[in-house]
């Protein structure tokens, strides 16, 4: 009796898990639903955007448009992080700021902005966390598995974490950029003299209008005698420069936000084809050895032997005028790029712990009760590497992001406008002795960072993945170990 | 137990060859190795680390990888069926459907990040065709079956959670799930202690009585041999040199190679001071073999040994008790053996195994034993102790039983 209670205890779908105790999920539920909701119409906006850019990939595709315009409709609906609901742009006429939020100087308006940014991603992935504990405590079928060892292990590795913070923050820069930016990339960036702005001329002591590309000129960072517009200062047009104004007085802080999202999306967008590649060819040749590792081991040798520098600056020159060069400025050529010149190197890494996970029993064990190679490999080894792969993955996406950098700083990268922080330092290189150093050093910075940040992250997953990785080496057993973690 | 007469046996192994490529040479891992398995029966096969061993079972269950390869002239037969001929898809069908095997280590044939229950339930779709509830629940009875307490709670828990025993007994039940006709069992209690070996040892059995399956037991154990096997292959160096029913070769060993392995067993010599040992390693056998690959430890070796093959020949008072040695058939003077013996390897290789092939094996009609008297007496060199405490193996916990029955 007791057996058969217990039988159906754990034989329990999910589903009904949930149905007999449902307190703490529908709390939990509840809780997703505000969050979502606050932000509803940004994430609707950006899934239709990204369903239209998809499609705009794909020459003379009419349904295009119809995403465009609808993720347009959706951006226009009030939500909470938006400029609408928290302006940073105004005048003071005098005795006031005038449309600026609840009146406040811009510098504050946007500082409120900026953090309501942040304190809404940590609540979200906060509340995801949260999330998971509760399903963990209550729904999971299981009081353990080797997951939990691994989550443990991250959370006690600080370096890692630190990590993750700065991970986070650049992506939260990327994917909110139009939200973090005390303007847009739109106005200040592509099109500045197809916008207006007003500001308060203190002589005439009225509200003047004047078109965002001559104030520009007003506000650029030029290194000599007045004309800077340095770290967390006002221009001449009452507008606030978080990190100061490039030459051209455009704002740097709106540049760098918008170069995130291009760094990130040929870093995501590379990483993923490369590891995709990697990983298949990892548990290919390790399954079946031979002549077909063989292959795998002369092609990346080859590819690996390509100056790769030379071979992108090459490739940058003969897809100059092609239609795949014009995706993002260059950027859907550059995912391509780099997914091809890095996979030698994420398939070298994870093909030693294929190989050792190929060499386990219970893939013989599989392949003794008839199983499919393509299951084995899916279900029994690609587990084994995974870890492995996202920390060389990470560790190599820092790779990426600085090459395209160094492209963009050579002039090769990125073209204008499309921001990238290498054209920012290449922008900023010739005075970086004079006070308008922010230019080059920011995004230096910065890109050292995130590097450093990707780094730290990678170095926390493979402690928490291989617990013999930390004091003592790895050992033989580390494939097994890296999945398992028991 | 011995071979059925009437028909095909379960699985007929003949002239098996398996050769591994290295950069410089060819290893001729298995080297003509012939054998038969019937239904019911258990064909212990016994021999030193790098006898090929774990190559034959791998070789049945196709399992060879590159640079391994089996030579054209291997036959395996299963029920009469051709293996080698297979493609692998055919063969992927055969695994775990007819053919199944049980692993060394118990706890890393189990996949750590699956439960247990996941792991049956994976064996049980392929070939049964079940899903979902009817899965598990025929998980759980295979469970149980094979003696796992509280089944129904423990299909869900991972390897780690199980005992040494308790895995092995999983993954015992992960064999059985496909309702296999033969069990290759690959050392399935060398990593176990005694007592729990002899559990195993016990549900083997039981399940062989049960369902009726073949099973080849590999072993370096002696004791455990003497426990589990109806009949006996002893390997070296890639060759199966002396092949006969337990009993029978525990009594009556003939090969010196297999004195040496009996000798070398604690229990069995109580009253020496030193256990005996077999000098030396097995040597890697690179080229056809031209000469017995056992002289360079051999005690007993001579001149002709370095030059001539041993075929295998009728030995003993068992019917199908065979050594492949030039000292024999022991009724004749050395002399007239070694000319018979190189008579044989005259012959290519092939032909010569023929002597050993499915079809006249259990007729135990050989030519090399046809012009000579098959009741041989015995050898004045055998041990005298040869025939006593037989089952008294070096692991002792298990071997109470006394005599390998049948």
């Amino acid at each position: 009796m007791m057996e058969t209670e217990l039988t159906e205890d754990i034989d329990q779908p999910l589903r009904d898990r949930l149905k007999a105790h449902p307190g703490p999920a529908l709390l939990w539920g509840a809780g997703l639903c505000l969050l979502l909701l606050l932000e509803g119409p940004t994430y609707l906006d950006g899934l239709l955007g990204a369903i239209g850019f998809g499609l705009g990939l794909l020459p003379g595709a009419p349904g295009a448009e119809a995403f465009a315009s609808a993720s347009a409709f959706f951006s226009e609906l009030p939500h909470l992080l938006s400029r609408e609901l928290i302006p940073n742009r105004g005048y003071y006429d005098g005795s006031a700021w005038q449309g600026t939020f609840l009146g406040l100087e811009p510098k504050y308006a946007w500082l409120i902005r900026f953090l309501l940014v942040y304190v809404y991603v940590a609540v979200l992935l906060g509340w995801l966390w949260y999330g998971y504990v509760t399903f963990r405590r209550h729904y999971r079928a299981a009081d353990w598995t080797p997951t939990d060892d691994v989550i443990d292990r991250l959370r006690s590795h600080y370096w890692g974490l630190f990590g993750l913070a700065v991970v986070v923050f650049f992506i939260t820069m990327a994917a909110f950029a139009p939200v973090v930016g005390p303007t847009t990339a739109e106005e200040n960036i592509e099109g500045p003299y197809s916008h207006d702005m007003q500001y308060y001329d203190a002589d005439t002591e009225t509200v003047e209008t004047i078109t965002i590309g001559e104030a520009n000129l007003g506000s650029a960072s030029r290194g000599s005698g007045d004309s800077n517009v340095g770290i967390w200062s006002y221009d001449d047009f009452g507008r606030f420069h978080p990190v100061g104004t490039l030459v051209s007085g455009k704002d740097l802080f709106t540049f760098l936000a918008f170069g995130a999202r291009v760094s990130l999306f040929i870093g995501l967008g590379s990483m993923a084809i490369a590891g995709f590649i990697a990983t298949t060819l990892a548990l290919v040749t390790a399954y079946y050895k031979g002549v077909t590792d063989l292959i795998v081991v002369l092609t990346s040798d080859s590819v690996q032997a390509m100056p790769a520098l030379l071979l992108v600056i090459l490739a940058t020159v003969v897809f100059k005028n092609h239609w795949i060069a014009e995706l993002y400025n260059g950027a859907m050529l550059f995912i391509l790029l780099f997914a091809l010149i890095r996979w030698p190197g994420l398939w070298r890494a994870v093909r030693g712990p294929a190989l050792q996970v190929g060499e386990q029993e219970w893939v013989d064990a599989a392949k003794s009760y008839g199983q499919r190679p393509t299951v084995i490999m899916r279900k029994h080894m690609a587990p084994y590497i995974l870890g492995y792969l996202l920390v060389y993955a990470s560790l190599t996406l820092g790779g990426v992001i600085i090459s395209v950098s160094a492209l963009s700083f050579l002039g090769l990268g990125i073209t204008a406008p499309t921001p990238e922080w290498g054209r920012a330092i290449n922008i900023g290189q010739s005075y970086i002795a004079s006070q308008s150093w922010h230019i080059s050093l920011i995004p230096g910075i910065l890109i050292t960072l995130v590097v450093t940040g990707f780094n730290a992250l990678s170095d926390g997953i493979r402690d928490a993945i291989d617990p013999q990785s930390e004091g003592a080496e790895g050992g033989a057993t580390g494939a097994a170990a890296g999945g398992g973690g028991g | 137990m011995s071979h059925t007469e009437d028909g095909e046996p379960l699985l007929a192994v003949d002239n098996l060859r398996t050769v591994f490529h290295s950069d410089r040479e060819e290893i001729r891992a298995v080297d003509g190795v012939s054998f038969e398995i019937a239904r019911g029966e258990t064909l212990g096969i016994v021999g030193e680390s790098g006898s090929g061993k774990s190559v034959t079972a791998r070789s049945i269950m196709g399992l060879v990888e590159s640079p391994g390869e089996i030579r054209e002239e291997s036959s395996i037969r299963l029920d009469g069926r051709e293996l080698t001929a297979l493609s692998e898809k055919e063969y992927r069908s055969v695994r775990g459907g007819d053919i199944a095997m049980v692993f060394q280590d118990p706890l890393s044939s189990l996949n750590p990040v699956y439960t247990v229950g996941n792991q049956i339930i994976e064996a049980l779709e392929l070939h049964r065709d079940m899903e979902g509830a009817e899965a598990k629940s025929e998980a759980i009875e295979l469970l149980r079956a094979v003696g796992i307490p509280d089944a129904a709670r423990r299909v869900d828990e991972f390897p780690h959670e199980f005992s040494g025993g308790m895995r092995q007994r999983a993954v015992i039940a992960m064999a059985l799930a496909c309702d296999p006709d033969l069990l290759i069992c690959d050392e399935p209690t060398t990593a176990l202690d005694v007592t729990i070996q002899a559990q195993i040892l016990d549900l083997l059995q039981e399940i062989q009585t049960e369902r009726d399956i073949g099973i080849m037991f590999i072993t370096h154990d002696m004791g455990v041999i003497a426990e589990v096997a109806d009949r006996v292959a002893v390997m070296y160096a890639g060759e199966v040199v002396e092949q006969a029913p337990v009993k029978e070769l525990f009594a009556n060993p003939h090969h010196p190679y297999t004195q040496g392995l009996l000798q070398s067993i604690p229990g069995r010599n109580p009253s020496t001071d030193r256990l005996p040992t077999i000098e030396g390693d097995v040597p890697t056998p690179h080229e056809s073999a031209s000469f017995c690959r056992f002289v360079s430890r051999c005690p007993k070796g001579f001149d002709e040994c370095e030059r001539v093959h041993p075929a295998h020949v009728e030995v003993g008072d068992s019917a199908d008790h065979t050594a492949a040695c030039l000292l024999y058939p022991e009724d004749m003077p050395t002399d007239d053996t070694v000319t018979q013996h190189e008579a044989n390897a005259d012959q290519t290789g092939a032909e010569a195994d023929e002597a050993l092939s499915a079809d006249d094996w259990p007729a135990a009609k050989r030519n090399a034993g046809e012009d000579t008297s098959p009741v041989g007496s015995d050898n004045s060199d055998a041990r005298a102790d040869g025939g006593h405490g037989h089952s008294a193996g070096d692991t002792g916990g298990h071997s109470e039983g006394g005599d390998p029955d049948e």
